[in-house]
C-alpha cells in the first residue's frame, strides 16, 4: 500500500499491531496514528510514539465518553450522534484528518462509524485488524447484534469495511463475508522491534514473576459470578504459593486474587506481549481461564510455551460458553494452532495431574 | 455266596455323627439278599473306625472301602465297581431309608423287567421340626416324556434303585452336581421305569451342606446341566430342556443367584432350544426365563496384566478355586506385538514404567475379548462373579479415586473401547503416563457424569460404580468381591486406605448423630434411662437379659422415631407392597 493510511488504536494490543503494520505491510505508505482516550496512559504511548518517528503524525481522539454515551442507544436516541459529524470529529480529534486511502480499525465503536460517515467516500477503504479472538468469531454488523448496525448512519461503515487483517486468518469464523488477510507473524527475534517497543511501552523486567502465571480476566468488572477464585486456588495449591502468581486484570478494581492472600501482587506496569518478548517465557507456564493474551504467544509470536485454558472448567454465563461460534473456534484453535504445550484439562483432576506434569508439586 | 438282590452303596465322608443312623437303616431292610457297601472317602473324623466296626460285626452284609478323597461321585463309582448285586441303590450317609425300600423296589423291578424303579422322598428339614414329601410323579405308571417334563425328583440318585447293566460302561464324574449330570440323561435312556409311589428315602435337609453353601465349584452345576443335555436320549430333548429350564429358573433366582451369570451364559449358548420349546412357550412362569437371553453378562474370564513379575501362586490357587471355569489370560509384554502399541506405551516401557504399559494391555484385552481384569496385586473372592452382571463396572478406591486393580466389562464395550483409543494422541496422561485410575476418573467424569464422592453409582444405566469397601478393600463381611493384597496386615487386621476409611467413619459418625438427634427427642426421663446402662452388679442372669432386652427396645425405639425412619417410611411401605405383589405372582 502507497497511499496514505491512518490506523485508529484502542488498545495496548492493537497499538502493537499498528506498529507492527506500520513496519510491514504499511512500511511505504503514509501513515497517520490515530490514539483514542480509551487506551490506557495514552498521552505517555502517544508521546513516545511520536518520539520514535514511524508515524507522519500522532494524533489524539478523546471519544471514550461520546462511545459510552451512544453504545447502548436505539433508533432515534442515535441520531444526535451522526449529527454534523466533521465538527464532532474536529473537536474529538486534536489535529485535523486527512483524505486517507485506508482507514485501519478494530472496534466498530459509535466513534469509527462518525470516521466511516466522514470518509463514505468510495476511495476511502476501512480496514479492520485484528483485536484479539472477537475479531476471529464476532460478526458486529450483523443487524441483529446491536441498534447502532440498523441505523440508517451507524450501519455505513457496514459499506466501507473491506477486508479484515488477522495474524491467523484460517481461525476465521466471523461468518460474515468479508476477506481475511493475513498480518505476518512478529518474529520474536527481531530485537529492532522489540527495542521499539520496549521504548514506546517503557518496558522493564517485572519485579514479581512465578513459574505459573495466571491471568485474571474482567469478570468482576463486568458484574460476571464465576468460580475462576476458586481455579486460582486450586492451581495454587496444585504448584505450591511460592511458584503461582496471578497477574490481574486492569479493568478490574480489585485485587481479589492479592486481597484474599492467594498471590503475591504481580508488579509489571507493562504489557504482557512485551513480557513475552522480553523474558524467556519457555520458563513460564501460563494460566488462563479463556484470556486472549494467552493465545498471543502463539497466534501474534508463533511461540509454544506452556498454556494451561481452564474454560472447560470455569462457571459463569461468559461469551465462550453461550456461543457457539467461539466454542469452535476454541476447538478448532487447540486442534489446529495450538502447539504441543497447550493444555485444556476437562476436570480438576486432569489439571492437578497437568500442573505436575509442568512441574507443579501436586 | 450268592448274588445279592440289591447292593447298598453308601459313599462316606466326615459324617461320624449320623453315619451309625444311616447304616442302621440299611441294616434293617427287609429284604434279606442285600449287601451293604461302605466307601469312606478318606474321612479323618470317627467315620472310618464306624465303617470298619460295622463291617466286622456283619461281615457277611457290610463291606468296606477306604480310599483317598476324591469327592461323592468317586465313591460311589467304587461302590459301583465292588458290588455284586443285581440292582444298585445309593444313599447318603446322613440321610436314612424306610425298612420296606430295597424290597418293595426290587419287587417292582423284578415282576415288570424294570431298568430303574422309583420313589417318592421325604425331606426333614433338620432344625426346622417339619417335613415334606416329594411325590416323583402322579401316577403308577410312568409315561416318560410327561415324567422328564414334569416329574420330580429325576436328578436323584438315591430316589432310584438301577438295574446293574444300567451302569455298564456309565459312572459318575469328578464334579459336584453329579447328580444333575448323570442321572436324568440316564432316565431318558431307559425307558422301562417302575415306580413305587411311598417316600422310602429320608432325605435330611441341613442349612449348612455342600449344596446351600455356594463355592467356586458349584458353577459345576451349569456342567451338569450341559451334560444332561448331551447325554440324554435326543427323542426327549424337548422335555429335557423343559426340565433344564425349570431347574434353571430356580437355581438362578432363588437358589444360586450368585451363579446367575454363568447360567445366562448356559442359556445363551442353548439360545434356539429355549426360545422354541413349547413347554415353555405355554408355562407362564418359565417363560420368564428367556428375559435373561437378553441380557448381556461379563464373560467368565480373568485377565491379568503382568510385565516384569509373575503371577502370584496364590493368586492363581485363589482363582482356581473360586472361578474353576475362569479363563485366566496371563499376559505379559509380548501378548501384543511391540508396534502395535501406542506411542506413549511404547515409551512407558523403554522408560521402565511398567505399571502404564500392563493397564493397557488389560485394559485392550478386556476390550477385545470382554471380562474382568484382576491385576497380581489383587485377591478376589467368589462375590465377584455377580458383578458379572454388569456390562461394565469400576470400583472406588478413596472417596475421589477409582481402582484399576479390578474392574470388568463386556467384550467391546464402547467406553472401553473409547478409553482404549485415548491413548492415542497427546492428552496429559499420554503425556505424563499417568496411571490408568487417572485416566479412568476423567473419562467417567467427562461422558458418564460420575460423581468423584466414593459413593456407588450407575452411570448411564450401563456403568456400574460400586463403594471401595468392593473391589479395593475388604471394609464389610459379605460386601467384599476383591482386595489389594500387596501391603501386608498383621493376622485378624485388613488394610484400608486412608480416604477410604475416613469416608466410612464420617458415615458411620452421620449415622450416630442421626441416632442422635432421635434419642434427643425423647421425655428427658426416658432419655436418662436409654443412656445410663443398667447396673450390673449384684443382679442375676435372668434380670441382666431383661436389662438387655429392655435396652434393645428402647434402641430400637429411638430408631423408630429417627429421622431417617420416617423419611424412609414410605419407601418401605411401596416395597411392602411390591414384595406382596411378587408373591402373588
Amino acid at each position: 500500500m502507497n497511499g496514505r493510511v491512518l490506523i485508529v488504536v484502542n488498545s495496548i494490543y492493537q497499538l502493537l499491531t499498528a506498529l507492527h503494520l506500520r513496519r510491514t505491510l504499511l512500511r511505504e505508505s503514509e501513515a497517520d496514528l490515530l490514539l483514542t482516550d480509551v487506551l490506557p496512559d495514552r498521552d505517555r504511548y502517544a508521546g513516545r510514539t511520536e518520539k520514535a518517528g514511524l508515524f507522519d503524525r500522532v494524533l489524539r481522539a478523546d471519544c471514550a465518553a461520546f462511545n459510552r454515551e451512544f453504545a447502548g442507544k436505539k433508533d432515534s436516541q442515535l441520531d444526535p450522534a451522526f449529527r454534523d459529524i466533521p465538527r464532532k470529529l474536529g473537536w474529538m480529534v486534536d489535529g485535523a484528518l486527512g483524505a486517507y486511502d485506508e482507514i485501519y480499525f478494530s472496534n466498530f465503536d459509535p466513534f469509527t462509524r462518525l470516521l466511516a460517515c466522514c470518509y463514505y467516500a468510495p476511495q476511502c477503504a476501512f480496514i479492520c485488524y485484528e483485536d484479539g479472538f472477537s475479531t476471529y468469531v464476532i460478526d458486529y454488523l450483523r443487524a441483529d447484534r446491536a441498534p447502532i448496525n440498523r441505523h440508517p448512519e451507524g450501519r455505513k461503515i457496514a459499506d466501507k469495511v473491506q477486508a479484515v487483517m488477522l495474524y491467523e486468518p484460517r481461525l476465521a469464523m466471523r461468518g460474515d463475508n468479508l476477506e481475511n488477510r493475513p498480518i505476518p507473524r512478529i518474529a520474536p527475534e527481531d530485537r529492532a522491534f522489540r527495542d521499539l517497543l520496549n521504548g514506546i511501552f517503557g518496558y522493564h523486567a517485572p519485579e514479581s514473576s512465578a513459574d505459573f502465571i495466571f491471568l485474571e480476566q474482567s469478570f468482576r468488572a463486568e458484574n460476571i459470578r464465576t468460580n475462576d477464585i476458586e481455579l486460582m486456588q486450586l492451581c495454587r495449591d496444585a504448584v505450591g504459593p511460592e511458584r503461582f502468581i496471578v497477574k490481574a486484570h486492569p479493568r478490574n478494581t480489585d485485587n481479589m486474587p492479592a486481597l484474599l492472600g492467594l498471590t503475591r501482587r504481580y508488579l509489571a506496569g507493562v504489557p504482557w506481549e512485551l513480557f513475552l518478548l522480553n523474558e524467556d517465557p519457555s520458563r513460564h507456564t501460563v494460566i488462563t481461564v479463556c484470556s486472549n493474551a494467552a493465545l498471543t504467544p502463539r497466534i501474534v509470536f508463533g511461540m509454544d510455551i506452556n498454556t494451561v485454558m481452564l474454560y472447560p472448567l470455569f462457571e459463569g454465563r461468559v461469551l465462550w460458553k453461550e456461543d457457539e461460534v467461539l466454542r469452535r473456534y476454541l476447538r478448532t484453535f487447540q486442534l489446529q494452532f495450538a502447539g504441543q504445550n497447550y493444555y485444556v484439562p476437562r476436570t480438576v483432576y486432569e489439571l492437578r495431574e497437568t500442573l505436575r506434569f509442568l512441574g507443579g508439586n501436586a | 455266596m450268592n448274588t445279592p438282590k440289591v447292593s447298598i452303596i453308601i459313599p462316606v465322608y466326615q459324617v461320624e455323627n449320623f453315619l451309625e443312623r444311616a447304616v442302621e437303616s440299611a441294616l434293617a431292610q427287609t429284604l434279606e439278599e442285600k449287601e451293604i457297601i461302605l466307601v469312606d472317602d478318606g474321612s479323618t473324623d470317627g467315620s472310618p473306625a464306624i465303617c470298619d466296626r460295622y463291617a466286622q460285626e456283619y461281615p457277611d452284609l457290610i463291606r468296606v472301602i477306604h480310599q483317598e478323597n476324591a469327592g461323592l461321585g468317586m465313591a460311589r463309582n467304587a461302590g459301583i465297581d465292588a458290588s455284586r448285586g443285581e440292582y444298585l441303590l445309593f444313599m447318603d450317609s446322613d440321610d436314612t431309608i424306610e425298612p420296606d425300600m430295597c424290597g418293595e423296589m426290587y419287587r417292582r423291578a423284578a415282576d415288570a423287567g424294570d431298568e430303574i424303579v422309583m420313589c417318592d422322598v421325604r425331606i426333614i428339614y433338620v432344625g426346622e421340626d417339619r417335613t415334606s414329601t416329594v411325590s416323583t410323579y402322579p401316577r403308577r405308571e410312568i409315561d416318560l416324556a410327561d415324567y422328564i417334563a414334569n416329574g420330580s425328583n429325576i436328578t436323584y440318585s438315591v430316589n432310584k434303585l438301577f438295574a446293574r447293566s444300567v451302569w455298564e460302561g456309565v459312572r459318575y464324574e469328578k464334579m459336584l452336581f453329579e447328580d444333575i449330570a448323570l442321572i436324568p440323561a440316564l432316565v431318558t435312556r431307559h425307558p422301562r421305569i417302575g415306580y413305587v409311589p411311598k417316600p422310602f428315602y429320608n432325605y435330611y435337609r441341613r442349612p449348612d451342606t455342600l449344596s446351600t453353601s455356594p463355592v467356586g465349584a458349584t458353577a459345576d452345576i451349569v456342567r451338569a446341566f450341559r451334560m444332561f443335555l448331551s447325554g440324554g436320549d435326543p427323542r426327549y430333548r424337548e422335555e429335557i430342556v423343559y426340565c433344564i429350564a425349570k431347574q434353571l429358573l430356580w437355581n438362578m433366582t432363588q437358589s444360586r443367584p450368585l451363579f446367575q451369570a454363568d447360567f445366562i451364559t448356559f442359556l445363551q449358548e442353548h439360545r434356539q432350544d429355549f426360545l422354541l420349546n413349547h413347554y415353555i412357550a405355554a408355562d407362564a412362569r418359565v417363560k420368564k426365563l428367556l428375559d435373561f437371553l437378553k441380557k448381556e453378562v461379563i464373560p467368565d474370564r480373568i485377565i491379568c496384566a503382568h510385565i516384569g513379575r509373575p503371577i502370584p501362586e496364590e493368586y492363581r490357587e485363589e482363582v482356581c478355586s473360586d472361578f474353576p471355569y475362569a479363563e485366566l489370560i496371563d499376559a505379559d509384554e509380548t501378548y501384543f506385538p511391540a508396534e502395535s502399541l501406542p506411542e506413549s506405551v511404547r515409551e512407558a516401557l523403554s522408560a521402565g514404567r511398567t505399571a502404564y504399559a500392563e493397564e493397557y494391555i488389560a485394559l485392550r484385552i478386556l476390550s477385545e475379548r470382554g471380562g474382568i481384569v484382576l491385576m497380581p496385586e489383587m485377591r478376589a473372592n467368589l462375590g465377584l462373579k455377580k458383578l458379572r452382571l454388569n456390562t461394565a463396572f469400576f470400583g472406588f478406591e478413596g472417596e475421589e479415586t477409582l481402582t484399576a486393580g479390578c474392574f470388568g466389562a463386556v467384550a467391546g464395550h464402547y467406553a472401553i473401547r473409547a478409553l482404549l483409543d485415548s491413548y492415542e494422541g497427546t492428552c496429559i496422561h499420554n503425556r505424563a503416563l499417568l496411571p490408568l485410575k487417572d485416566r479412568l476418573r476423567d473419562f467417567l467424569i467427562l461422558n458418564f457424569h460420575l460423581k468423584p464422592n466414593g459413593r456407588k453409582q450407575l452411570l448411564k444405566h450401563e456403568i456400574q460404580i460400586y463403594l471401595p469397601g468392593v473391589l479395593a478393600y475388604d471394609m464389610k463381611d459379605g460386601e467384599s468381591c476383591c482386595k489389594r493384597a500387596d501391603l501386608p496386615a498383621p493376622e485378624g487386621f485388613e488394610v484400608v486406605g486412608e480416604s477410604a476409611l475416613k469416608m466410612w467413619s464420617d458415615r458411620i459418625l452421620e449415622n450416630w448423630a442421626l441416632y442422635k438427634q432421635a434419642l434427643g427427642k425423647l421425655p428427658a426421663a426416658e432419655r436418662r434411662q436409654a443412656a445410663v446402662p443398667p447396673p450390673t452388679t449384684g443382679i442375676s442372669p435372668a434380670e441382666l437379659e431383661r436389662a438387655l432386652d429392655r435396652r434393645t427396645q428402647e434402641v430400637m425405639d429411638a430408631y423408630e422415631h429417627s429421622t431417617s425412619w420416617r423419611l424412609t417410611k414410605p419407601i418401605r411401605a411401596l416395597g411392602r407392597i411390591i414384595h406382596r405383589g411378587g408373591k402373588k405372582q
